[in-house]
């Protein structure tokens, strides 16, 4: 049988094979990734484009969380500080309803009571970033304004609507409580029972102060009651961001068993393309280095 | 006295055999690495012997055999054109396989991804001006992606129509080639000379016209006919059929043969592969990626009407309207652009909900897990695309290896019969120089014995 004298192809072939598994092992140990475009894993770089995708929605996720917990925990202090002088008009309340004092104090403790009042007012108008965090989701203008035809009257100008925020798949928490469910609810109205308790101050009707005295104190239980939102929706960012890191250390777990290298196997890798390109290379300079001329005198 | 006039004669036919098979063997060597030479090979003969002298016959040169398997050569030249065809397919799809890497920064995929994110951080706080314009920002740069991911298929495209021309020209001049070929074979064998000169050159041209094209031969009367893979002739006897180019209604050029369009009947060689990548892979990549463009643009358009912005408006259109002929969405990819002038122009409430409403942008985020695109999510539409483009270029390779293993088997085998052997040659030489000097031995002793002959009546005048 006579074998192909032309052994070149061969060789050109069997080196530029070598040469090729030495610059991918390269590749693959300097990049650590095993995949480097989509026709490397076509199945892999199509599993990739989904699991950015859920990493990119992973950290916005987070980044909401964030966004929210300052919102809510900016309401829900507000909403301390709110409780706070609610507890000083209701102390001023009892005060002023336990007989012993002279209408000139019932009005210097009115002119207090009116000034929590004010006080309230601004509370309830409070913003975070230039929106009013109290308005529903009419956050654009003031949710709380003093009624012009009733003198002492405040009157509710946002919405009882809740935004609800996204902070996971098909998982979503309410960004707000309206205004309407915290200062203004039936059972407690703020504003009204500060107004009934200055009038009664100023009038020294003793019972009319008790009675705004209690309408004080239901107001106040009223408000506590709303904050355990805040806290509750809080508590349930938190818990979710450590799910949500958890998440991301899944992905990317998942996504480096797609893409990536093995930095043990990737080295072995380079040292046996290098071995065998070493071998192709000696074996190719020795080929013939001699043929029958040689011998011919 | 005849006897040794009929041994000069056959020993002097002798020396021009060895000197011939001497010539051969330089041939052979000198032409070792020429492309498409076939080793030859003298073919001696015992010589026809005059008259009744069975002791003495001389040898004749019968012929000079070139060495070459004809059905061998078919199948590698056809090795080659699916070899060449795989090979352009895996290079010509590069560039437009980058765009859609995971680590390309600006790929449709992350800007997708960042449109989302975008909404998502604007649904905390929807009056929110920054996040708006973040919002704005991160649809413009998603529409980006789109007109330069549809800029690198169609500047693909384009390249390989200018191979595509080229390759015509290409093939063009080879089939004059081969004509002239052809014609110089049948005229060398109808006067009964070597034509092995003129069907090396012939080989050769061939086998690089497989490269490029693929191709159907017959052997008549006027040599090799060559035919398109769709009939259409190519070469006949002396004469060559040129391949011509003309505009399709995309702008790219189609191949014609003998006013045929045989632009899809190309199933191999260089510009098979163009064509493939140019008119199969490409043009379905730039179809998928309008119709992508044109529903994601419509489905966010809708949500986009369907609420109110920041100052109570009804929400217009965020993406520009496709610029697309009714009922198709070619060209929507291109031009693709964000059709708002301002981040209060983002419908983020419901109809007529309040400025601090977010319940229009939860429906805008809803479209990611959405089947708007062809029947699938946007993140499922583009990663299909990933893996198609992937899987054709890898596919393509593979290819590409296994015919390139084929291709150099039966080149081996080719070798194995037509590559020249310098051992061989060697060998050879000696045995002809041998031959020869055997022969001129011949004649020396010859010489001496018709000396010794006419020296006769001189030396012993009583003869």
């Amino acid at each position: 049988m006579r074998v192909n004298p032309n052994y070149t192809a061969n060789m050109v072939s069997l080196l530029n094979q070598s040469q090729q598994d030495e610059t991918n092992a390269l590749q693959a140990l300097s990049t650590g990734r095993r995949v480097n475009k989509p026709s490397d894993d076509a199945a892999a770089e199509a599993a990739m484009v989904s699991e950015n995708s859920r990493l990119a929605a992973d950290d916005q996720y987070t980044a909401n969380s964030e966004s929210l917990k300052q919102i809510l925990n900016t309401a829900d202090s507000t909403l301390s500080s709110v409780v706070t002088i609610l507890q000083r008009a209701s102390t001023l309340a009892i005060e002023g309803a336990n007989g012993t004092m002279n209408q000139t104090n019932l009005s210097s403790i009115a002119a207090e009571v009116s000034g929590i009042n004010r006080q309230m007012l601004s509370l309830a108008n409070t913003s975070y970033a230039g929106k009013y965090i109290f308005a529903g989701t009419a956050t654009g203008s003031a949710p709380y304004i003093a009624d012009v035809s009733v003198p002492g009257k405040i009157d509710y100008a946002g919405n009882d609507r809740q935004n609800s925020v996204q902070i996971g798949t098909g998982l979503t928490v309410s960004a707000n409580l309206p205004g309407s469910s915290i200062f203004s609810q039936t059972s407690g109205n703020v504003f009204d029972a500060l107004q009934s308790l200055f009038t009664a101050l100023q009038s020294g009707d003793a019972t009319a102060i008790e009675a705004a005295g209690t309408r004080i104190s239901s107001a106040i239980d009223a408000i506590n009651t709303s904050r355990v939102f805040y806290g509750n929706t809080v508590n349930e960012l938190t818990s979710n961001e450590t799910y949500l890191s958890q998440d991301k250390i899944n992905i990317a777990d998942y996504q480096n068993t797609l893409v990536s290298s093995d930095p043990a196997e990737a080295t072995t890798a380079v040292t046996q393309a290098e071995y065998a390109r070493n071998a192709t290379v000696a074996a190719a300079a020795k080929m013939n280095q001699v043929s029958l001329l040689d011998y011919l005198k | 006295m005849s006897g040794l006039t009929t041994d000069l004669s056959v020993s002097v036919a002798s020396l021009l055999a060895s000197t011939q098979a001497m010539d051969v063997t330089t041939t052979n060597i000198a032409n070792m690495n020429t492309p498409g030479y076939a080793r030859r090979k003298v073919i001696l003969e015992e010589s026809t012997p005059t008259g009744n002298d069975e002791a003495t016959t001389g040898v004749d040169v019968k012929a000079i055999r070139s060495l070459r398997d004809n059905v061998l050569e078919l199948r590698i030249n056809s090795a080659m054109s699916q070899q060449n065809l795989s090979s352009t397919v895996y290079n010509s799809l590069s560039a437009v396989e980058l765009s859609f890497s995971d680590t390309a920064s600006g790929s449709i995929g992350s800007t997708l991804d960042n449109f989302f994110s975008s909404l998502q951080a604007l649904s905390v706080t929807p009056a929110n001006t920054s996040l708006r314009s973040n919002v704005l920002t991160a649809a413009s740069n998603l529409a980006s992606a789109f007109r330069g991911t549809a800029a690198v298929i169609s500047d693909s495209q384009h390249q390989l129509d200018r191979s595509v021309v080229q390759s015509t020209s290409d093939i063009n001049s080879l089939l004059q080639q081969i004509a002239i070929a052809n014609s110089a074979i049948t005229s060398a064998q109808k006067l009964g000379q070597s034509s092995n000169s003129a069907e090396d050159q012939r080989s050769a041209l061939l086998s690089q016209l497989s490269g490029t094209i693929d191709f159907r031969t017959v052997n008549s009367d006027d040599g090799l006919m060559l035919t398109t893979a769709n009939g259409t002739a190519l070469v006949v006897g002396s004469k060559a059929y040129s391949l011509t180019n003309s505009l399709n209604a995309s702008g790219l050029n189609n191949v014609y043969s003998g006013g045929v369009d045989i632009t899809g009947t190309i199933q191999g060689g260089s510009l098979g592969g163009y064509i493939q990548s140019r008119d199969q892979t490409l043009a379905s990549m730039a179809t998928q990626l309008d119709q992508f463009a044109f529903q994601f643009a419509q489905a966010v358009n809708n949500v986009q009407s369907s609420g109110s912005d920041i100052n109570g408006t009804l929400g217009v259109a965020l993406f520009n309207p496709p610029d697309t002929t009714a009922g198709s969405a070619a060209g929507a990819a291109s031009s693709m652009k964000v059709a708002l002038s301002g981040p209060s122009q983002i419908a983020a409430a419901a109809l007529g909900g309040a400025s601090g409403d977010n319940s229009n942008l939860a429906k805008l985020i809803d479209l990611q897990n959405q089947a708007i695109v062809n029947g699938s999510t946007p993140t499922t539409a583009y990663s299909d695309m990933t893996f198609s483009i992937g899987n054709t270029i890898s596919q393509a390779n593979t290819n590409a290896t296994a015919s390139e293993n084929i291709l150099l088997q039966l080149q081996n085998q080719q070798g194995s019969i037509s590559g020249v052997s310098l051992d061989e040659e060697s060998a050879n030489l000696l045995l002809y120089q041998r031959s020869f000097q055997a022969a001129a031995k011949i004649i020396t002793t010859i010489d001496t014995l018709m000396g010794n002959l006419l020296d006769m009546g001189v030396n012993n005048p009583g003869y």
